[in-house]
């Protein structure tokens, strides 16, 4: 009825003015004739604070919109209040950006591919908020997840990856670059892993200290929340269990799979594997590492639905001990994340201790014994966490341990690197912060070395497929040409990351598996947004503005 | 007395139900889903049911209400989401950090501040008033964390007097209150937060001693104190000082109140484990327990210690009784 009136009112407005003498209906084509208004956006920015480049880049992006004939606006919101927005049961929403971090385990392909693309997941509170549905790419994506073959999964993979380049269901605005500095007067070898930046797992094994002061202080501007592996609910806490348990795999710096608790492991068929356990480890009272500890942790993740891996573990149907030091995972169907994402993070912990536990996933494990390379010393929240190297390990640590200490605020962590308190800065430094180092006014940060390695995570502008003008693949494509991805690489994060493009969703810092035909559309180019809207029917009415292909 | 104490603890009981009644609605107001920072995104959705589930966020309001006051009674705060441990042992381990600092900076300030204020007002119209009062009045009005950042880089990062961050170094050992508190190591820690810190709360004795001591300096009985020839300070610190110091005990009781919420910009620059920084993580983290139970205590000390201050009044000045 509104849309009626509305017309109306238009339509009178163009006799008017086609009465006043002014002749200049588009292209000679009435409005009426033309198909409906495209509907006025919203996009969902975020706070300035929380992250400046995407709210300066929404910004960029309504102005374009605006300049085809888009009615757009910004609309900067609070992080808690847009995930209850994007996840929420309305689904109301047009556009928004948001990013998705680069954590070790989304190294492996399926994430970013099924999780956050396959329609099975479009349903409200599912992670494919862009409500892109594809059966042809679901198939691509169901396939391999199955597939475990590497070779093999790594061509579905491209394939996947090709789809989504060509329908834009998001667009890609920028990747951030994991720069991070460390004392090189005290410390040599480290190494700067994707998603994983300098405090990785493998730099405590192999720096060496090249002074009599063999520990190695670590800065976080994080403060760690609990002990409790089952309860743990962040990276940061991750960041210190894997060094103090042991897991049965690890991914090595190249990202390979490497067995670690673990001597190797043996794809019986799609569903069965037999993982073999190292032996003679002993945990850090002494006590012998055995399969039954293994089946004992995996049984206990899985029964106390521990959130945090609850996607990785639902494959397993159940866990047999076959022998002395052989274990075998049942899986429900073929899991080829299997090896990569779940074997590499879930932590032994002892069965003697824990057993012992009425509630597990509250119990507060204050002094965590694990078997891994570093023993576990203190915590003091909101301080440190404290660390010494296990001499009885299978590798040699080189040094006597490590103080995982926390700051304030990153200017405290800069401060501390400078004056020598700290050795390592375990989170990506600001821009500021790295011109800063890089200046090096009056040599003060001459004993630090810079070490960069591009992010695996991304930050992007998601766009709603359920609604007009997004479900249209030509608008999506047309707007992937209004973003500026080199403003936003260049000037916004002073050349430190990525640019992005339309449907980018695993990046060329994941070597193995981006495909290096992605992205197709990556250019900012607002004429060519124009001539491809034209194409696709789009028209501009006699005030400029655009309105949907007719039907 | 005795009576009016107890009816005054009376009342502040009933507030604090109240206020905890709107701290508890307050925060159910705030958009945004409580279990955005714990659980991931990329986790499934169960999860999030799961979480919700645990936390007793799925149920209705009242009952929630109902719990949380039942609870409260009992002085339980609840668990803190993201912890998951009790609210009253979370803030108990970090109320000592905080006490400490804003305890020392009030001591600094108080000194200062209350001697300070009385020498002012005596030494009116001088030079050397003005530059007290517009020495109190920068650091009052000067941003804190701007100058703790500049204290920093000019006697930790330049001078290298102090440590620049945190509250002792790293790696220390030390079970005890004794061993952890008590020492030179943490003493040198506290010297910088504490002198900043002290310089921002400066104005507040300063000033208002200097005006309580302006009123009292025309009374007859200072001027009877001259005439009988009494020496400067005499009069100064035992006569006129101790009349007017009743507006700075208010002002110290209630900052005493308010301490043990800290200083939350102060407690980031320097990486101060304080109670502070906790509380804003709590509120922006929708750790809803966490954050109820700190303002609730909170308020609860700020009464105490109003009605500290006002029995303190009493004593200090006999004329004031509480019949």
């Amino acid at each position: 009825m509104r849309r009626k009136i509305f017309i109306s009112i238009m339509l009178v407005l163009v006799l008017a003015l086609t009465a006043c003498g002014s002749k200049d209906t588009a292209g000679g084509q009435d409005d009426d004739e033309m198909g409906e208004l495209v509907p006025s956006i919203t996009i969902l920015s975020s706070l300035p604070e929380d992250n400046m480049v995407n709210y300066e880049m929404v910004k960029e992006v309504v102005e374009e919109l605006k300049k085809i004939g888009v009615d757009a606006k910004a609309e900067p919101t609070d992080f808690a209040v847009l995930i209850d927005i994007i996840y929420g049961d309305d689904s109301d929403y047009d556009a928004y950006t948001i990013g998705w971090s680069g954590r070790v385990e989304r190294l492996d392909p399926d994430m970013f591919i099924h999780s956050i693309n396959h329609s099975a997941n479009a349903d409200a509170g599912g992670n494919n908020t862009e409500k892109y549905r594809n059966p042809e790419f679901d198939a691509i994506a169901d396939a391999q997840r199955q597939e475990m073959d590497m070779d093999k999964r790594q061509e579905l993979v491209f394939e996947a990856q090709k789809i989504l380049a060509e329908d834009v269901p998001r667009i890609t605005l920028y990747s951030r670059a994991n720069v991070q500095a460390y004392n090189k007067e005290k410390f040599k070898t480290v190494e700067n892993i994707p998603g994983e930046g300098l405090f990785n797992e493998w730099t405590p094994m192999i720096i060496e200290p090249t002074t009599d002061d063999k520990i190695l202080r670590v800065a976080s501007d994080v403060n760690l929340d609990t002990l409790n592996p089952m309860k743990a609910k962040s990276v940061y806490e991750w960041k210190n269990f894997r060094l103090i348990y042991d897991k049965l795999v690890r991914l090595d710096p190249s990202i390979e799979p490497k067995p670690w608790a673990a001597t190797g492991w043996e794809i019986v068929d799609d569903t069965t594997i037999d993982v073999t356990l190292r032996e003679g480890m002993k945990f850090h009272d002494g006590k012998p590492v055995t399969v039954e500890d293994v089946k004992y942790t995996f049984d206990a993740f899985i029964e106390n639905n521990v959130e945090y891996f609850m996607s990785f573990l639902e494959p397993i149907d159940n866990v047999e001990i076959l022998d002395d030091n052989t274990v075998r995972f049942n899986l429900k169907n073929p899991y080829a994340p299997f090896i990569t994402t779940t074997l590499t993070q879930i932590p032994i912990l002892p069965k003697h201790i824990w057993e012992e536990i009425e509630d597990p996933l509250n119990y507060e494990n204050s002094q965590p014994i694990g078997s891994g390379p570093f023993v576990f010393e203190n915590f003091r929240p909101g301080e440190e966490l404290v660390a010494k190297a296990n001499k009885d390990y299978f590798e040699e640590v080189k040094i006597d341990g490590y103080i995982y200490r926390i700051f304030g605020a990153p200017e405290g962590i800069l401060t501390a690197l400078e004056v020598g308190d700290i050795d390592l800065a375990s989170e990506d430094l600001i821009p500021a912060h790295i011109e800063q180092i890089k200046a090096n006014e009056d040599d003060k940060y001459s004993h630090l070395e810079l070490t960069e390695v591009n992010d695996i995570g991304f930050f992007y502008l998601g766009m709603n497929g359920d609604r007009q003008p997004f479900n249209n693949k030509d608008f999506r494509i047309a707007t992937a040409h209004l973003v500026d991805y080199d403003l936003a690489l260049d000037v916004h994060l002073n050349g430190y990351g990525a640019r992005g493009g339309g449907g980018l969703v695993i990046n060329d810092a994941n070597e193995f598996w981006h495909n290096p035909e992605v992205p197709i559309y990556d250019t900012y180019d607002p004429d060519r947004a124009k001539e491809i809207l034209e194409e696709a029917g789009f028209t501009w009415d006699s005030d400029g503005r655009l309105r949907m292909p007719k039907e | 007395m005795l009576k009016y104490i107890a009816r005054r603890i009376g009342i502040m009981l009933l507030m604090i139900v109240l206020i905890s009644t709107m701290i508890f609605f307050l925060f159910r107001a705030i958009p945004g889903d409580p279990t955005a920072y714990v659980v991931d995104p990329s986790m499934p959705q169960e999860a999030r049911e799961l979480m919700l589930e645990r936390y007793g966020l799925n149920d209705s309001k009242w009952k929630q209400y109902t719990i949380f006051i039942k609870d409260l009674m009992k002085l339980d705060f609840g668990d803190s989401f993201f912890y998951g441990r009790p609210v009253g042992q979370i803030i108990a381990e970090r109320v000592p950090a905080t006490l400490i600092l804003m305890l020392s900076a009030m001591a600094v300030a108080y000194l200062i501040g209350v001697f300070g204020g009385a020498w002012m007002a005596w030494r009116r119209g001088t030079r050397m008033e003005s530059v007290g009062i517009t020495f109190a009045l920068i650091f009052r009005s000067a941003p804190t964390f701007w100058v703790g950042l500049m204290a920093i880089l000019v006697f930790a990062t330049k001078f290298r007097w102090f440590p620049p961050q945190g509250m002792r170094t790293a790696g220390y050992t030390g079970e005890t209150f004794k061993e952890v508190f008590l020492t030179l190591d943490f003493l040198k820690h506290l010297i910088l937060p504490t002198i900043v810190s002290g310089l921002y709360f400066i104005a507040t004795p300063l000033l208002t001693m200097r005006n309580s001591m302006l009123e009292v300096l025309s009374e007859d009985y200072i001027e009877m104190a001259h005439a009988k020839g009494l020496r400067e300070n005499t009069i100064l610190y035992r006569h006129a000082a101790r009349n007017a110091l009743l507006p700075v005990v208010t002002a110290g009781a209630l900052f005493i109140g308010s301490a043990i919420g800290g200083q939350v910009l102060l407690e980031v620059v320097f990486s101060w484990p304080g109670l502070g920084r906790e509380i804003v993580q709590a509120v922006t983290r929708h750790d809803y327990p966490l954050a109820q139970g700190a303002f609730i205590i909170i308020s609860a000390i700020m009464m105490f210690m109003n009605l500290v201050a006002d029995i303190l009044y009493g004593i200090l000045d006999p004329r004031i009784s509480y019949e």
